[in-house]
């Protein structure tokens, strides 16, 4: 790569407009707890998250001091399952949404870039894709792949989150390929290759961020319907989605395995689109 | 000039047609031209002239919907730049042949220090370290003035000033000393001081190199201090070719003539500032030329033949051509001089 680091030049810039937003350093702050109590669930978390503790004394009881967030109907300590929960549900979101995000960017980069009969074909494919319901056609995908992997989970909704981004993609990179530092570059020796994916792409690297992050979020949401719905992470792994799930049932008495998994998925998922606000004030100070 | 050197750069009947909703616009129209080792030569004419786009295709930069015609050839050092396949042409690029653009703001990759810009044509180019490249670029950013070249080079194109930023374009397509500097309005963006400081670093580093430039401008006072042949272009043509002071001295073409008129200075025949000339009407849309002379319209000598029939570049002497029927019946320039025309010549 050509010599860009993210302490030079225009991040740095884009760091000190963000960190003057007091929202965005809020949810930075959350996120960013959030994730450490996940990513150190092994230390932090009381039991194992699929210990069952005792089958008869310990089923669906009621938060106390030795099990603040209540235990499930298989008598499992649930602040335990939250957190590794978190671990699964969080890492889902990142690696999907940098599956949708390469996908995205690579697709919508050369539409963008060839232009003419290429362009208006990809673009009309991510037309139709966008056109299907996204949690219909991940249900259906889910529900025919039976028990997905944790892997599987990754590729599907990675797969199916990047058109948004391809879009995005596109429209900068048509705006940005007539540009006169385009042709200079050209001029100078530069092949097709060399000036998208080293000129151009650089250049758009804040909006693709922005998009990215903003779509963890929804991601987020999206793997905990799934799991709710029995389609998404499954067993033995925890997940937000599926936590709730084991309360199901019975949620008026079993309130705690609703509310607790879904205070962490809420506020994991404002604390994202706070941070991703953030960044994209940051990074277009026009707004 | 035209000894037994052979030319660096030969262009024959370029001609580049760009499809719009309006028809075919024939942007450059049959331009033949050539520029031997170490010369400097300017091609002069209004904006709508085709001096850009014919820059611009030299090195094959021109995009759809704009194509260079079948038939048209570019030839330099014996390679023909038209059809040649794209790996050479790219090896021509940047390290036989530099190109300098008009706007500094907007040449330069905003997210890139200067540094690496410079860098990243040799890197291109040359198998080399990023070290070795980064020093080049600094020492060349060094010799094309720029003081403090070290710390300059890790600076942002926004952070320079336009002056700063022609001296970073010119080290980009100078560093790898090119036979042919191609310079498309290098100076016009910038203030006249500034200017004159990229026009005189030019002149140096041409010598010093011993490089040949093709200077494309719109204005005649830059012509006049840096080349030494013109080539004046109207509506996609060549319609003059002269030595420098030839032109200036007998001017041949009344376009040219009136372009001479339209530089404000005092009128060198009355000896008084007099009002500015100007020529009359615009350059045509490259979609409907006129037909015959293409400057017919504004022309205050025009005449039937001039209507009716395009005139071919006339031979004058061994080095100045003209695209005008008077060179073929002087005996028609009695009308007014062009200094009044636009005032009293009826349109024909």
């Amino acid at each position: 790569m050509i010599g860009w680091s993210l302490d030079a030049g225009p991040w740095r810039a884009i760091w000190r407009r963000f960190r003057r937003n007091r929202g965005a350093m809020a949810g930075l702050v959350v996120i960013i707890a959030i994730a450490a109590v996940s990513i150190g669930a092994p230390l932090v978390a009381p039991y194992s998250p699929n210990a069952i503790l005792d089958m008869v004394a310990l089923k669906s009881q009621a938060p106390s001091l030795a099990h603040p967030f209540g235990t499930d109907p298989a008598s499992r300590d649930v602040l335990s399952r939250v957190l590794f929960g978190g671990r699964v549900s969080l890492a889902i979101a990142v690696l999907a949404m940098l599956t949708a995000a390469t996908v995205g960017t690579m697709y919508g980069a050369i539409s963008g870039y060839v232009g003419g009969v290429l362009d208006d074909v990809l673009m009309r494919v991510t037309d139709a894709c966008l056109s299907i319901p996204r949690i219909l056609l991940l249900l259906t995908i889910c529900a025919l792949w039976g028990r997905p992997s944790l892997g599987a989970l990754v590729l599907v909704l990675g797969l199916t989150s990047w058109f948004g981004v391809s879009r995005l993609v596109r429209a900068e990179i048509m705006a940005l390929r007539t540009r006169e530092w385009v042709v200079a570059a050209r001029a100078l020796g530069a092949s097709d290759a060399h000036v998208l994916f080293r000129h151009l792409l650089p250049n758009i690297a804040s909006p693709v961020i922005v998009a990215t992050a903003l779509g963890i979020g929804n991601v987020v949401l999206l793997e905990a319907g799934l799991s709710y719905l029995g389609v998404g992470v499954q067993p033995p792994f925890a997940s937000w989605g599926n936590i709730m799930q084991d309360g199901a049932d019975e949620v008026r008495a079993l309130w705690w395995l609703s509310v607790f998994p879904g205070l962490a998925i809420v506020s994991a998922v404002i604390a994202i689109n706070a941070v991703g606000d953030g960044l994209r004030e940051a990074a277009d100070p026009r707004q | 000039m035209t000894g037994a050197t052979p030319p660096l750069l030969s262009i024959r009947d370029l001609r580049i047609v760009f499809a719009t909703a309006a028809g075919p616009a024939r942007a450059v129209d049959g331009v033949t031209l050539a520029v031997y080792p170490g010369e400097t030569v300017g091609i002069v004419g209004e904006s709508g002239s085709g001096k850009s786009v014919m820059a611009l295709s030299i090195l094959r930069l021109i995009r759809p919907p704009g194509r260079i015609e079948p038939g048209s050839s570019v030839t330099f050092d014996g390679l023909d730049l038209v059809s040649c396949d794209v790996t050479s042409l790219r090896a021509i690029r940047g390290r036989r042949i530099g190109m300098v653009f008009q706007e500094p703001m907007t040449a330069l990759n905003p997210v890139f220090t200067v540094g690496d810009q410079i860098a990243e044509v040799i890197r291109v180019h040359e198998p080399t370290t990023n070290a070795a490249a980064w020093a080049r670029a600094v020492a060349m950013l060094r010799a094309v003035g720029v003081p403090a070249a070290a710390d300059r080079a890790r600076q942002y194109p926004h952070e320079l000033s336009g002056g700063t930023r022609q001296r970073v374009m010119l080290a980009m397509a100078l560093v790898l000393r090119p036979g042919l500097l191609i310079a498309d309005e290098p100076t016009t963006a910038l203030d006249v001081t500034v200017q004159a400081q990229i026009l005189a670093l030019l002149a140096d580093l041409q010598q010093e190199m011993g490089m040949a430039v093709l200077l494309i401008t719109h204005d005649l006072a830059i012509v006049a201090t840096v080349a030494s042949r013109v080539i004046v272009m109207y509506g996609g043509q060549a319609v003059e070719e002269a030595p420098v002071e030839e032109l200036f001295a007998a001017a041949h073409h009344p376009y040219t003539e009136g372009l001479l008129r339209a530089i404000p200075r005092p009128d060198p025949e009355s000896g008084r500032a007099g009002r500015l000339a100007v020529i009359p009407g615009t350059v045509p849309p490259a979609t409907a030329w006129p037909s015959g002379c293409r400057f017919h319209d504004r022309c205050p000598f025009a005449w039937d033949r001039c209507r009716d029939e395009m005139p071919p570049l006339y031979a004058l002497s061994a080095t100045h051509a003209s695209r005008c029927h008077l060179a073929a019946e002087p005996a028609r320039r009695t009308a007014p001089r062009a200094g009044e025309m636009a005032h009293t010549e009826p349109r024909s």
